[in-house]
């Protein structure tokens, strides 16, 4: 008599079937806070093949898988409990979603019986998140847990990546269930360029007199560096690049003009402004990127190339669309010839004129001079990443960048408090790397916390903080726009950051004169653990040149006076 | 104008709600609004929006959502916006 060798379907818990549903989607590594509604899942974690970080506020957790999914182009995992577990995600999850960061997000939630009782800890996180993810899901059957995780990681990382939330119930995280899991079926390739677009798009370049492109984050987010070089190399056309896009191409490239916008530099603002063809590749006419919009670009006509038809004419009314993969695009679009001579040099005389300086008079530390040389002292090995404020701009405009992946700001939000969180996620992502957080004293303190997470599991993380005692951004904006009316901008109490670096097991230094720096970076880059450089800074350093808001990006200011 | 969407979506939870808020959020004011039962291919949605954007980018975000399976626009009729709502991307504001 044959004995089946069948065996029953095993009986788990929906946790577990979640478990094996992330690492069935290539999760290594997840990033997190425990709590009620979500222990059925810690507890599942415990054996299992996911390494989870503890980081010690729940926006940590998203800031740092948002730029692990930077990093990797895959989702990154944060997870976090109902309530306020949920709502401290929110502002990573609103993040990734402004710059297209791909991130898939659990949240656990209170028992299904109870949701819509005012339960203790229930928050609708599906509601709340509603406008700032690119789908979410509340599970209502164990059964579903294979199939909506798979979906959500193939609509996190698929056309234009975002983050996806899965709200969990604690009955059905601690529901138990029969369910073998079924890898997803292939997501559709997305639709080939149109070939008639790209032949118009090849004219119009051909018969351009000052043809220009501007590089966006999209061709990063796609991978499609390299067929962007090559099309640049191939035509010879000028390019800026905005904030996300820096380090497409390298800044040494003849043709590139540097970031454009409020802070761009004037070869880029100068060159936009004068164009008579403008084709953006991966990028959304963001208002910090074009200054006043119907001045922006005002002889251009547009070729527009992203993979997201709901960009195109937003903002700014294409003449010829390409809503594709960029890759394709750029290697079907091939002009008999591009930009005369004279447009060229005309862009390289700008460069040459805006070429940013470093004999700024003063005696303290001149911010800018110290990003160039920490850029400059591991070309390619540095990955930086940001706060947001002056310093972030200064890393923009200052550090040299050949890869985009090297440069981790948050750009369409702005999120003060990103740069730490994103650097743990940064180098969890990839250990290899020499990851530098560039911080300001206001910033640094709206994720100080994370410092214990680097302490924790011995990140190697460093952090260059400039300290000019204000909230220094806001502060230039009320000097300029608000006659020095300074409201709330002042941080000369600010705790000591080295103390604070070292009471939390990390090595910490100050500086404060500008023969100290040389010396101190190579302490910094050179400190075998995480440490932080902690440089005191003029408080009434400006960014320099500045577009007034509400102003064409030639109209820029290069000082106050 | 107004403009005048059918929109095809999922039968999923909080697929209405995702497809209204995004229309309003994206400055589109809501005039009219009708919402089909749930079949076996989904819900149909019929709603009449006013807004200065044009219709033609209110169709494309709407067609992003995962929710959404097929949005058809008619021809827009030019008339004042019924509500303020949102204003018009007017770039002498910005």
């Amino acid at each position: 008599m044959n004995v089946s060798t069948h065996l029953a379907p095993e009986l788990r818990s929906g946790s577990q079937i979640l478990i094996e549903a992330l690492e069935r989607n290539g999760v290594k590594q997840i990033f997190g806070y425990p709590g009620g509604t979500i222990m059925p899942v810690y507890d599942a974690l415990v054996g299992s093949g996911l390494k989870h970080y503890l980081c010690r506020h729940e926006q940590g957790a998203a800031l740092a898988a948002d730029a692990f999914g930077r990093v990797t182009r895959r989702a990154g995992v944060c997870i976090a409990t109902s309530g306020p577990g949920a709502t401290n995600l929110v502002t990573g999850i609103a993040n990734a979603f402004m710059d297209s960061v791909p991130m898939v997000i659990i949240t656990g939630q209170v028992p299904s019986p109870l949701q819509g009782t005012d339960a203790f800890q229930e928050v609708d996180i599906f509601g709340i998140t509603l406008p700032i993810v690119k789908h979410s899901y509340i599970v209502r059957s164990v059964s579903d847990i294979p199939h909506i995780v798979n979906e959500a990681f193939q609509l996190a990382e698929n056309g234009r990546p975002g983050p996806v939330l899965i709200d969990l119930p604690k009955d059905i995280s601690a529901g138990m269930g029969d369910v073998v899991y079924t890898p997803p079926q292939a997501w559709p390739a997305s639709c080939p360029p149109d070939a008639e677009a790209m032949q118009t798009a090849a004219e119009m370049l051909s018969r351009a007199r000052r043809p220009l492109v501007i590089a966006g984050g999209g061709i990063a987010i796609s991978d499609s560096v390299e067929v962007f070089r090559k099309f640049i190399d191939r035509t010879g056309l000028p390019v800026t690049s905005t904030l996300k896009g820096l380090g497409v191409i390298p800044p040494d490239h003849p043709g590139y003009v540097g970031m454009l916008g409020m802070h761009g530099n004037g070869a880029a603002n100068h060159a936009v402004q004068n164009c008579d063809l403008l084709m953006v590749v991966g990028a959304r006419f963001d208002d910090r990127a074009t200054g006043q919009l119907a001045q922006f670009a005002p002889s251009a006509r547009i070729i527009h190339l992203d993979i997201d038809a709901a960009e195109i004419s937003k903002l700014r009314k294409a003449d010829v669309a390409i809503v594709s993969e960029l890759a394709p695009a750029l290697e079907g679009i091939r002009p008999e010839q591009t930009a005369n001579e004279s447009w060229r040099a005309q862009c390289a005389g700008w460069t040459k004129e805006f070429a940013w300086r470093y004999d700024a008079p003063g005696k303290g530390i001149y911010a800018p001079k110290l990003l160039r040389d920490l850029s400059r002292a591991r070309p390619g090995d540095l990955t930086i990443t940001c706060d947001v404020g002056q310093h972030q701009m200064w890393v923009a405009q200052h550090c040299q960048f050949n890869d985009p992946l090297q440069h981790i700001t948050s750009g369409g939000l702005g999120t003060m408090g990103y740069g730490l969180p994103a650097a743990i996620g940064a180098k969890v992502a990839k250990p290899e790397a020499t990851v530098v957080c560039v911080s300001g004293d206001g910033s640094i303190m709206m994720n100080i916390q994370e410092l214990a997470t680097l302490k924790r599991y011995g990140i190697d993380v460093k952090i260059l903080l400039l300290d000019n005692s204000a909230l220094g951004l806001v502060r230039q904006w009320q000097e300029i726009f608000f006659e020095g009316n300074y409201s709330e901008v002042h941080l000369s109490d600010n705790p000591d950051f080295a103390a604070v670096a070292r009471a939390f097991g990390i090595q910490a230094r100050s500086i404060k004169e500008p023969e100290e720096v040389g010396d101190a970076l190579d302490w910094l880059l050179n400190t075998d653990t995480a440490a932080m450089l902690h440089v005191a800074i003029d408080s009434m350093e400006n960014v320099w040149p500045l577009v007034p808001p509400g102003k064409p990006n030639h109209k820029m200011m290069r000082s106050n006076s | 104008m107004n403009h005048t969407l059918t929109i095809q979506l999922s039968g999923s939870e909080g697929a209405v709600i995702r497809t209204l808020g995004l229309i309003e959020r994206r400055g589109f004011g809501l005039d009219k609004c009708s919402v089909g039962e749930v079949d076996s291919s989904g819900r149909t949605m019929k709603v009449q929006v006013s807004s200065s954007r044009p219709g033609e980018l209110l169709k494309r975000q709407l067609e992003r959502l995962h929710d959404v399976f097929h949005v058809e626009l008619k021809p827009a009729k030019p008339t004042k916006p019924s509500r303020p709502g949102i204003r018009p991307v007017n770039p002498q504001n910005r």
